[in-house]
């Protein structure tokens, strides 16, 4: 019998995500048949690792956060801006509501902010490799996990989160057959 | 896009792990349970975050496995509504696109979520006509879409035989905003 005890414990980026992902082993290169990482767990791998997540790092995601504190923007605003890296300054009024409102004529310096703080994607064949790279901090940056954060509309408690270690541990079986189940 | 969601699970550990140490023997039984499912409103659980309580341990009489009451937290793909996603076209037809994240397929566009006017061309692709310039939605372009809905439908109690397999977590997308739509639009 499964009971919900708390449906959103936490919200993770595709950073964290990613993070978690590696330090459980996984890894675009040969051996991540020995990794103890579910076939299932390899497609987000996958999936995230050609995403914009994959040159972030804890240091540049709290540069950025910082740096747009003065915007005040939502929760789910600044979710959406660290997983997709919007490059077009239009992108960014997908994305943040009411943009020329709260931002004006800034447009064009916070697209040189975010292109400068969270290194653009690029394909991962590496022809056409973005060659911008990360701010260096200029203050010491304690490494901390950026602040949860919450869809509009949805009254669910928030707590911030740590990420804990992983043991290593051999897992007993592997699910190489997708079934989907309905569980109440 | 990806919450932790903490639940509390009965959970019965057949005695052939009795050899493994008991955290990660309840585990492996909780991935196996869990592992690439979905749950209503909760969303598609990707990977075991970390456990949080262990209680219980008895032994019911007449069964030879333990059964323990876990508390533990999944990481969990559920986008809300209104998040915007970066995925690719898997297939197009009359009445909409089909996107992907590779990990999750159930992602449609229908057609009227397509910025307007768009029409659908004979080569199967659609193409969305601004002012008189034609863009077309190529198949291996990256899409930047907007979710619009979740839907979790219930499972059927009988299905023909050549439908579709059933789909529990549904997501419909719209690119009817600036800025979405294949990247190569707005580069």
């Amino acid at each position: 019998m499964i009971l919900r005890l708390q449906t959103n414990a936490g919200t993770l980026t595709n950073f964290e995500v990613l993070d978690f992902l590696r330090s459980r082993g996984a890894s675009t290169d040969s051996t991540r048949v020995i990794a103890n990482v579910a076939p299932s767990e390899f497609q987000v791998y996958d999936y995230l690792v050609q995403s914009a997540a994959r040159n972030q790092t804890r240091e540049s995601i709290d540069e950025f956060l910082t740096s747009w504190v003065k915007f005040d923007p939502a929760k789910a605003e600044k979710l959406n801006l660290i997983n997709i890296k919007p490059s077009p300054a239009i992108e960014i009024d997908s994305i943040v509501e009411n943009c020329e409102q709260r931002m004006g004529n800034e447009d064009e310096a916070l697209v040189k902010m975010i292109i400068e703080m969270l290194p653009a994607p690029g394909k991962p064949e590496g022809t056409n490799e973005d060659p911008t790279e990360v701010v260096a901090d200029q203050e010491a940056m304690e490494a901390v996990l950026p602040p949860s954060t919450k869809p509009r509309g949805t009254n669910e408690e928030e707590t911030v989160e740590t990420v804990g270690d992983q043991d290593s541990v051999q897992t007993l079986s592997f699910s190489t057959v997708t079934i989907y189940l309905y569980v109440v | 896009m990806f919450f932790l969601s903490l639940i509390e699970h009965t959970l019965r550990l057949p005695p052939h792990l009795l050899n493994l140490p008991l955290d990660q023997a309840i585990k492996g039984e909780l991935e196996t349970l869990f592992w690439d499912k979905v749950i209503a409103n909760l969303g598609l659980c990707v990977s075991i975050y970390d456990i949080r309580n262990i209680d219980g341990g008895f032994i019911f009489p007449g069964d030879g496995a333990s059964t323990f009451t876990v508390n533990f937290r999944w990481i969990m793909f559920r986008p809300f509504v209104g998040e915007v996603l970066s995925g690719e076209v898997e297939e197009s037809d009359a009445k909409g696109l089909r996107l992907s994240l590779g990990f999750f397929k159930e992602i449609t566009l229908p057609a009227h979520l397509l910025p307007n006017p768009s029409k659908f061309g004979e080569d199967g692709k659609w193409t969305w006509d601004f002012n008189g310039t034609e863009l077309p939605i190529e198949k291996e372009d990256e899409i930047h879409f907007k979710v619009h809905s979740i839907r979790y439908p219930p499972i059927p109690v009988e299905q023909e035989k050549d439908v579709k397999p059933f789909a529990p977590m549904v997501i419909t997308a719209s690119i009817d905003f600036d800025g979405l739509g294949p990247i190569s639009w707005w580069v």
